[in-house]
C-alpha cells in the first residue's frame, strides 16, 4: 500500500554530470513538450547535486525530481519517457551513457533506460495533498471552473440572490454542455478517501487481523479433534501430537488474549490521561499543555530543562514500568507451559494480591496526587511571579536574525513566485550512518501511511498546501534529499511544518546534519560551516519547533533547480475547488452543493 | 482519440490483488477452470442466478443473441478506445468491420508467415541452444505475416512519424518496442478493469503512446488503405487493429506451444512427421491440414479468453440448460465458460481426449468458440491459424525441444498473459 505512494515521486541520481550549470533552452523545451505529450507529471525539476565529500570524482550529481500519478511503476514510466520521439530524455542524459551520439538507436535507448533504472529511487516516504486526480482530471476541471465563472457572470443579473435557483441554472448550463460530458461522472476517490474514509474501514483491518488469527488458532486446535471424530483414538504418536497441538494452540490463545487486553489497558490508559481528565480538570490540562510546551521550548530554560529533566526521571521508568508489566502479563502463558512449577513456587508468593476495588482505588490516588501537585504548582507560579518569570523566562534567540541566501536559491523562488513553489533540500545522515538511515526509514513510512491512510484530505496533519513532499536516502545511505513541490513561500511552508506536523517533520530530519561542502559549480551554493538539526528531545519533541535554527538549517542545505515543469499550475485548494464543483454541478440539487457552487464561483 | 484519466482504486487494499491474482491464477491453471465449468455444465442451475453459462448450447445462445448480451462488456478493458469487439452493431459497425474485412484480405497468408518461419528457423537453429519461444520466435512470425494490415504504412506506424528518414531508421530494436506495447494494450483485454493500479496504468500509457503514434501518421495510413475516411475513422481502426491483432494472436500461439509440449506423444508423433517430410514439410498439403487440425485442438485445450463477458443491456433470460431460464435483469453481466462448452460431451465426441482428427460434423462452428461464435465471431479466425500452423511447422523442423526448466521458471507471466516461454533444442 505504502509503495503505491513511495513509486508516485522519483529522483533520479546520475552521477558524473559533466554540462554547465544551466540547461540549454532547447533542453527545457524539449522537456516540456515530452512532460506534457506524456501528461502523468504533476512536476519535475532538475538540479545538481555536490558531489559527496571524500569522492575522487569532483563532478557533481544530476538529479532528476519525477512527481507522477499514482500506479506507475518507476520502469514503465520511465519506459515511456525514454522511447518518446521528442527524445528530451537523450539530450539530457545521453551525454553519460554514449557521449556523442544525437540520434540514438533502440540499443541506445534501452541502455539508457537500464541506466535511469539502476539511477532511480522512489521515495523512502512522501506525502501527495492532492490525491487521486490525474494531470488531465485537473486540466479538465480547471476548464470547467473557468467556464462555469465565465457562465455565472452571465447569469448572475438574472437570478441575483436566489442561490438555489441560480446553482440550478448552472447545473442545467453544465448538463447542456457537450464538453463536460465526462464530468457527469463523480469525481473518481480511492478507497481511503471513497468508502474507506470513515473510522469503520480504518478499524475494519486490524479487527480483520485479530478474528483471522483467533480463528486460525481455533481451526488448529480442532484439527486433531475433528481427525479423532473421523478416525477414531489415535496411537501414541498421534496421541502426542493431539497433546502438543493443544498446549501450543491453548498457550498462544491465552498470549494473544492478554497481549490484546493489556493493550487494551494501555490505550485505555492514554485515552483517559489525554482525553477526559484534561477536558474534567482545568489543572490538568493545564499541566499537559505545560509539559508539551516545555519539552517542545526551543531554548534552555529552567522550566524545560526541569521537565526534561523530570521526563527522564519520572516519564521514562513509568513508560518502562508499564511496557514491562504488559510484555510480562502478555508473556505469563507462555512461562506457565514452560515452567509452570517455578511459577507457582517462585513467582506466585512474590505477586501482590490486590483486589479490584484496591487496584482501582490505587489509580485515583494517582490521578488525584497529579491532579494536586498540578494546581499546587499553578498556585505557586501565580503567588511567586518574580520566581516564576525566572523560572519561565522569556525566548531567546540563538541565531543571527539576517539569515543569508544564496542568490541561486532566491532567483528559483522568485521565478516560481505566481506558482507552485519548489525546494530541492539535501543534508547528511548522522553517524552511524545505517542506524540514521534505518530510523529516518521507520519515521517515514509512518508519516506516508498517515497521509495515505488518515491524511486524505490534501493537509498533511496541519499542514496544508503541500502538492507532493519526499524524502528519499541516497548515496548509499550517505546523505538525504528532500524534495517538495508547494504553495506559498517558503517561510509560510517551514511555518506550516512547524505548527501542523512538527513531530513528522522533527521525525524525518533529526538524524540529519550539514557537512561542509563544496558548491556542485560556479553559482551554485555550498556550505561553509557544520550544521547541526536544532536539538530534539525524546524523539519527537522540539527539533522543528526551534523556529529560527530550524529556517536556517533548511536554508542552509538548499539548492536551486535548473529547471522546473509544473503541469497544471495550480493550487492544492484550486484543485480540490474544482473537484469539488463538478461533484457539486453534477450531483443531487441539494443546500450543500449550491453552497459550493455559489463558493467556487465567487472565490 | 481516447484519452486516458485514470481511475483511483476504489476497492480496499488488498482485495484487488487478491481477485486479480485469483483471476490470472485460474487462467495458467485451466484445469481447474475446465472442472469448474463441468460442475456448471452438470448442474446449470447453480449458474444461472449468477449469470454464468457452460453448455455449449447455452454459450452459443448467448453468443448469437447479440442485441441481448451486447459485446460492450470489452469496452472498460480497451484502453485505447472503441473498436469493433467493444461496439454494438450499427453503422460504425458495419463500416469498420467491412473495412477490416478488406484489410484481412490483403493478408497473404500462409505464404508470408510460412517464409518468416522458414528465416526465423533458420537464426535459432544456428544460434545456440536456447530461445525464447515469444521473443524469438513468434512476434516475429505473426508480425510479418500481418505487415499488410497497415501495408506500406507498417514503418511508418513502427517508427510513429510520417518523417520518412524516421521510417528508413526502423529496425528490430523499433520493432520489438511497438510490439511490446501493443502487448499490454492488448492484456488488458483480459479482465482489464479488475486488473491491479500498476498493470492499469502501464496500459494506459502505452494505450496513449499507440493511439499519439498512430495520430501522427494516420495520413500514410489512410493511403495505404487507400480510404477517404475521416481521420478519427482512420484513427480508431489503425489502433484497434493495432494491438488486437497481434498480441493475441502471439499469445494464443505460446498457449498453444505450452500444451503441445504437455504431451510428449502428440508432440513426437508430429515432429517425427515433419522430420520425415524433409524439405516437403512446406508443402505437404496433407501434413499441413494435420498441424491446422491440431493447433485448433491445442486451443481447444489452451483457449486465449477462457473466459467471456457480456453486458446485458436490458431484462431478458438465459437458456442455461436448466429446466428454468435464468432471469438477466437489465444492466448486469453474463459470464460465459468458454473452456467448458468446449469440453461439453454432448455435442463434442469424447471430449476430454485430445483428438486432433475429431469428426466435429454439424457442430464444425464450434470448434472456432475460441474466436467467438456466430455474426460477431473475429474475423481473422482463419488467418491466426494459418498464422500458427507456419509458425508451429517451423518449430516441428527443429530438433526437438522442451521447456528451459532449471534456469528459473521456463514460463514466466505478466498478469495472465505469458511474457516469455525458454525453449531449449535438445
Amino acid at each position: 500500500m505504502l509503495e503505491i505512494v513511495r513509486q508516485q515521486m522519483i529522483c533520479i541520481v546520475a552521477p558524473g554530470w559533466a554540462g554547465g550549470a544551466e540547461l540549454p533552452k532547447p533542453l527545457h523545451d524539449g522537456l516540456n513538450a515530452v512532460l506534457r505529450d506524456v501528461a502523468v507529471v504533476h512536476f519535475a525539476s532538475i538540479g545538481l547535486l555536490p558531489a559527496l565529500t571524500g569522492d575522487p570524482d569532483p563532478q557533481p550529481s544530476l538529479v532528476l525530481e519525477l512527481a507522477v500519478e499514482e500506479g506507475f511503476r518507476p520502469y514503465d514510466l520511465l519506459y515511456r519517457l525514454v522511447y518518446h520521439p521528442g527524445g528530451a530524455m537523450w539530450a539530457l542524459f545521453g551525454s553519460m551513457i554514449a557521449p556523442n551520439v544525437a540520434e540514438p538507436t533502440a540499443q541506445h535507448k534501452q541502455q539508457l533506460l537500464d541506466k535511469l533504472m539502476s539511477w532511480h529511487s522512489i521515495a523512502d516516504g512522501g506525502f501527495v495533498g492532492a490525491r487521486d486526480r490525474s494531470v488531465r482530471q485537473i486540466a479538465m476541471e480547471k476548464d470547467l471552473l473557468d467556464q462555469t465563472r465565465i457562465e455565472a457572470r452571465k447569469l448572475k443579473p438574472k437570478y441575483g440572490n436566489d442561490r438555489t435557483a441560480f446553482a440550478l441554472a448552472l447545473s442545467r448550463w453544465a448538463y447542456a454542455n457537450p464538453d463536460f460530458g465526462w464530468a457527469a461522472t463523480a469525481a473518481p476517490r480511492s478507497y481511503w478517501r471513497g468508502k474507506g474514509a470513515g473510522i469503520g474501514a480504518k478499524l475494519a483491518y486490524p479487527v480483520a487481523a485479530i478474528v483471522l488469527w483467533f480463528a486460525l488458532l481455533g481451526i488448529v486446535w480442532a484439527l486433531p479433534r475433528a481427525f479423532n471424530w473421523f478416525f477414531g483414538e489415535p496411537g501414541r504418536v498421534g496421541k502426542a501430537i493431539e497433546h502438543a497441538v493443544t498446549k501450543t494452540t491453548e498457550c498462544l490463545f491465552t498470549m494473544s488474549w492478554h497481549g490484546l487486553l493489556a493493550f487494551a489497558v494501555i490505550a485505555f490508559l492514554v485515552w483517559l490521561f489525554l482525553v477526559p481528565l484534561p477536558a474534567q480538570f482545568v489543572s490538568w490540562r493545564r499541566w499537559l499543555n505545560s509539559v508539551q510546551q516545555e519539552l517542545d521550548r526551543p531554548t534552555e530554560t529552567l522550566s524545560s530543562l526541569a521537565t526534561y529533566v523530570g521526563g527522564w526521571v519520572i516519564g521514562v521508568p513509568l513508560l518502562l514500568a508499564v511496557a514491562a508489566c504488559a510484555i510480562a502479563y502478555t508473556l505469563a502463558p507462555l512461562a506457565y507451559a514452560l515452567a509452570p512449577v517455578y511459577m507457582h513456587d517462585v513467582i506466585e508468593p512474590k505477586l501482590p494480591k490486590l483486589t479490584g476495588l484496591q487496584i482501582t482505588l490505587i489509580a485515583v490516588v494517582a490521578i488525584a496526587a497529579v491532579l494536586a501537585i498540578g494546581a499546587l504548582f499553578y498556585r505557586l507560579n501565580r503567588y511567586f511571579t518574580g520566581l516564576s518569570e525566572k523560572f519561565f523566562h522569556p525566548l531567546e534567540d540563538d541565531v543571527p536574525r539576517a539569515q543569508q541566501i544564496h542568490p541561486s536559491v532566491e532567483r528559483c523562488e522568485a521565478e516560481l513566485v505566481d506558482g507552485t513553489q519548489h525546494m530541492f533540500s539535501l543534508t547528511e545522515l548522522r553517524g552511524p550512518q545505517w542506524w540514521s538511515a534505518w530510523c529516518i526509514r521507520v519515521a517515514l513510512r509512518i508519516v506516508t501511511f498517515a497521509g495515505r491512510v488518515f491524511f486524505t484530505q490534501g493537509w498533511l496533519g496541519n499542514a496544508p498546501g503541500i502538492h507532493f513532499g519526499h524524502w528519499h536516502i541516497i548515496d548509499g545511505g550517505r546523505r538525504f534529499l528532500f524534495c517538495s513541490n508547494y504553495d506559498g513561500n517558503f517561510g509560510g511552508y517551514l511555518d506550516d511544518f512547524i505548527n501542523g506536523a512538527a513531530v513528522g517533520t522533527t521525525l524525518a530530519w533529526r538524524w540529519t546534519e550539514l557537512h561542509p561542502r563544496e558548491p556542485a559549480l560556479a553559482g551554485q551554493p555550498g556550505v561553509a560551516k557544520p550544521r547541526s538539526f536544532p536539538p530534539t528531545r525524546f524523539v519527537v519533541f522540539r527539533g522543528v519547533k526551534c523556529e529560527l535554527k530550524f529556517k536556517s538549517y533548511a536554508r542552509d542545505s538548499m539548492l536551486p533547480h535548473l529547471y522546473h515543469f509544473d503541469a497544471c499550475n495550480r493550487t492544492v485548494d484550486q484543485i480540490n475547488l474544482a473537484t469539488g464543483l463538478r461533484d457539486a454541478l453534477f450531483g443531487e440539487r441539494n443546500g450543500k452543493n449550491d453552497d459550493l457552487i455559489m463558493r467556487a464561483i465567487e472565490t | 482519440m481516447k484519452l486516458s484519466t485514470y481511475e483511483p482504486d476504489a476497492l480496499a487494499p488488498g482485495i484487488r490483488r487478491l481477485s486479480y491474482g485469483l483471476f490470472c491464477w485460474l487462467n495458467r491453471h485451466i484445469v481447474v477452470l475446465r472442472a469448474a465449468g463441468a460442475l456448471l455444465r452438470r448442474w446449470p442451475s447453480i449458474g444461472g442466478p449468477f449469470g454464468m453459462v457452460a453448455r455449449a448450447s447455452a454459450v452459443k445462445d448467448v453468443l448469437t443473441r447479440t442485441p441481448s448480451f451486447s459485446n460492450t462488456a470489452h469496452a472498460a478493458n480497451m484502453v485505447s478506445g472503441d473498436y469493433l469487439i467493444g461496439m454494438d452493431p450499427g453503422p460504425t459497425y458495419t463500416a469498420d468491420r467491412a473495412l477490416v474485412r478488406e484489410r484481412l484480405d490483403a493478408l497473404d497468408v500462409p505464404n508470408a508467415s510460412d517464409e518468416e518461419a522458414k528465416r526465423r528457423i533458420g537464426i535459432l537453429d544456428s544460434g545456440d541452444r536456447s530461445f525464447d519461444l515469444i521473443e524469438n520466435y513468434l512476434m516475429w512470425v505473426v508480425f510479418h505475416a500481418m505487415k499488410p494490415l497497415f501495408g506500406s504504412a507498417t514503418d511508418a506506424v513502427v517508427a510513429g512519424s510520417a518523417d520518412p528518414a524516421a521510417q528508413a531508421a526502423v529496425d528490430e530494436g523499433l520493432q520489438r518496442q511497438y510490439m511490446l506495447e501493443i502487448r499490454y494494450v492488448a492484456g488488458q483485454l483480459l479482465a482489464g478493469s479488475l486488473a491491479t493500479l500498476d498493470l492499469r496504468r502501464r496500459a494506459e500509457t502505452c494505450g496513449d503512446a499507440l493511439q499519439a503514434r498512430i495520430d501522427r501518421v494516420t495520413g500514410p495510413i489512410g493511403t495505404a488503405w487507400g480510404v477517404k475516411s475521416a481521420s478519427q475513422d482512420i484513427e480508431r481502426n489503425a489502433v484497434g487493429l493495432a494491438w488486437i491483432s497481434h498480441p493475441v494472436t502471439v499469445q494464443s500461439g505460446a498457449l498453444a506451444v505450452q500444451e503441445l509440449l504437455g504431451r510428449p506423444k502428440v508432440y513426437e508423433k508430429l515432429w517425427s512427421r515433419a522430420q520425415s517430410l524433409k524439405d516437403r514439410v512446406w508443402t505437404d498439403t496433407g501434413f499441413r491440414k494435420d498441424v491446422r487440425d491440431h493447433v485448433l485442438e491445442l486451443m481447444r485445450f489452451r483457449p486465449i479468453f477462457p473466459l467471456l463477458a457480456r453486458d446485458v443491456p436490458r431484462d431478458t433470460e438465459l437458456q442455461t440448460g436448466a429446466r428454468q431460464n435464468a432471469k438477466c435483469p437489465g444492466g448486469g453481466k453474463v459470464s460465459l465458460l468458454g473452456i467448458a462448452a468446449l469440453f461439453d460431451p454432448s455435442v463434442v465426441s469424447d471430449s476430454r481426449s485430445f483428438c486432433p482428427e475429431r469428426d466435429w460434423g454439424s457442430e464444425d462452428p464450434l470448434r472456432y468458440l475460441m474466436f467467438g461464435y456466430g455474426y460477431r465471431q473475429c474475423p481473422a479466425r482463419d488467418h491466426a491459424v494459418d498464422i500458427l500452423t507456419s509458425a508451429l511447422i517451423g518449430l516441428l523442423t527443429l530438433p526437438r525441444l522442451q521447456l528451459a526448466r532449471g534456469e528459473g521458471k521456463a514460463i514466466t507471466y505478466d498478469g495472465p498473459l505469458m511474457l516469455s516461454m525458454r525453449m531449449r533444442i535438445t
